[in-house]
């Protein structure tokens, strides 16, 4: 080798030695840093049919593009809240279950325009009946109960004759 | 109590409407026809009661009375569950139509081992001995009941085998709650209308 290119390569080497010595924080493939996300969160809040709330159960989001893996997955907070960013326009699909087969399912109608800032996401409005609907419903069950019990007494009865 | 929809294997699922259909179809078979009423009452009294929520330290439930319809119907407890459970999944979004015949074998297979177990006992004894034999039905049912929905989730998937005893352990005070709530309504029944429980 060239005396000057020696010379050139035992400058670069003293060079790179004294800036690690310089700089000696734990080294790190990439740096990191952070800033507020000027993208709109959506937040749920789910809850038993008894009222109580679905505290630091699983959660998992799953974006109109992959029904089969979670685009993102946690634990609601004490509340029972779950929040996430959309990324795209279309139907997500939010999921809360606990460890007694108890699950909760929302899906989230995201607009172009929310995407756009302009207005709030449409959710679904859930199947689980509350208040009025709920009493009506009650009441359905138990004369639909008596109107089978009445058809099965009455078939038996007609077979009987 | 309620298993929901997503949580258990297709073989699970199979078993439970295997174990359901078998149970309702000899339900059926011993139901006398003046006695349809009666399973319409009890099959009411249990749909009803999942709307009662019951609030039990930090933690809220709602009642399930598998050991009274149970005790008062026998085998006929699984026509009556089944419909309520269908009309609970249908109207209250309770549980789930796949998984009917799961929640239907998990709640009326302990109504039928409680009549089985406790049955003639309370009807044979009077006092204390009766009142025992109900708190004892009562209880149990509700613990058979969380054990088998722990036992399904757990083979559907073994990573949840922890859930039995969540199960037994968040049942254990509405357990002691149904206990409490036979024993009245046996005493109840006792003394005011005892050919109910006479057969």
């Amino acid at each position: 080798m060239p005396r000057r290119l020696r010379c050139a390569a035992i400058a670069a080497g003293l060079a790179l030695a004294a800036g690690a010595a310089a700089d000696f924080r734990p080294a790190y493939a990439h740096g990191t840093g952070y800033r507020l996300s000027d993208k709109k969160p959506l937040s749920l809040e789910f809850s038993y049919s008894t009222g109580e709330t679905m505290s630091y159960l699983e959660a998992k989001v799953f974006s109109p593009r992959d029904e089969k893996f979670a685009f993102q997955s946690g634990r609601t907070d004490e509340d029972g809240r779950f929040a996430f960013t959309p990324d795209a326009p279309g139907l997500w699909r939010l999921v809360v279950r606990d460890e007694e087969g108890h699950l909760a399912e929302a899906e989230i109608n995201v607009t172009p325009e929310f995407m756009a800032g302009e207005e709030t996401a449409a959710a679904l409005e859930s199947d689980a009946p509350k208040g009025v609907r709920l009493a009506l419903n009650a009441v359905l069950g138990v004369s639909l109960i008596f109107n089978i019990a009445a058809f099965v007494s009455l078939r038996r009865r007609g077979k009987a004759v | 109590m309620h298993i929901s929809e997503g949580f258990l294997s297709p073989q699970v699922l199979a078993a439970g409407w295997v174990a359901a259909g078998v149970g309702t179809a000899v339900g059926l078979k011993k139901l006398k026809t003046d006695k349809i009423v009666r399973v319409a009452v009890f099959s009411s009294v249990f749909f009803l009661a999942s709307l009662v929520n019951v609030r039990i330290g930090p933690a809220s439930t709602h009642l399930s009375l598998i050991a009274p319809v149970g005790l008062v119907l026998g085998w006929s407890v699984f026509p009556a569950l089944l419909t309520a459970l269908l009309l609970q999944a249908v109207l209250l979004q309770f549980g789930g139509l796949l998984v009917l015949g799961v929640n239907t074998t998990d709640m009326a297979l302990p109504g039928l081992i409680v009549y089985l177990l406790f049955a003639a006992r309370i009807r044979r004894e009077n006092g204390p001995a009766a009142a025992v034999f109900a708190f004892a039905a009562g209880f149990s049912a509700v613990i058979l009941a969380a054990a088998g929905a722990g036992c399904f989730l757990t083979l559907s998937d073994p990573g949840m085998a922890g859930a039995v005893k969540v199960f037994l352990a968040a049942h254990l005070p509405l357990a002691l709650a149904e206990g409490a709530i036979t024993l009245v309504m046996v005493e109840f029944l006792k003394k005011t209308a005892p050919d109910i429980l006479s057969e």
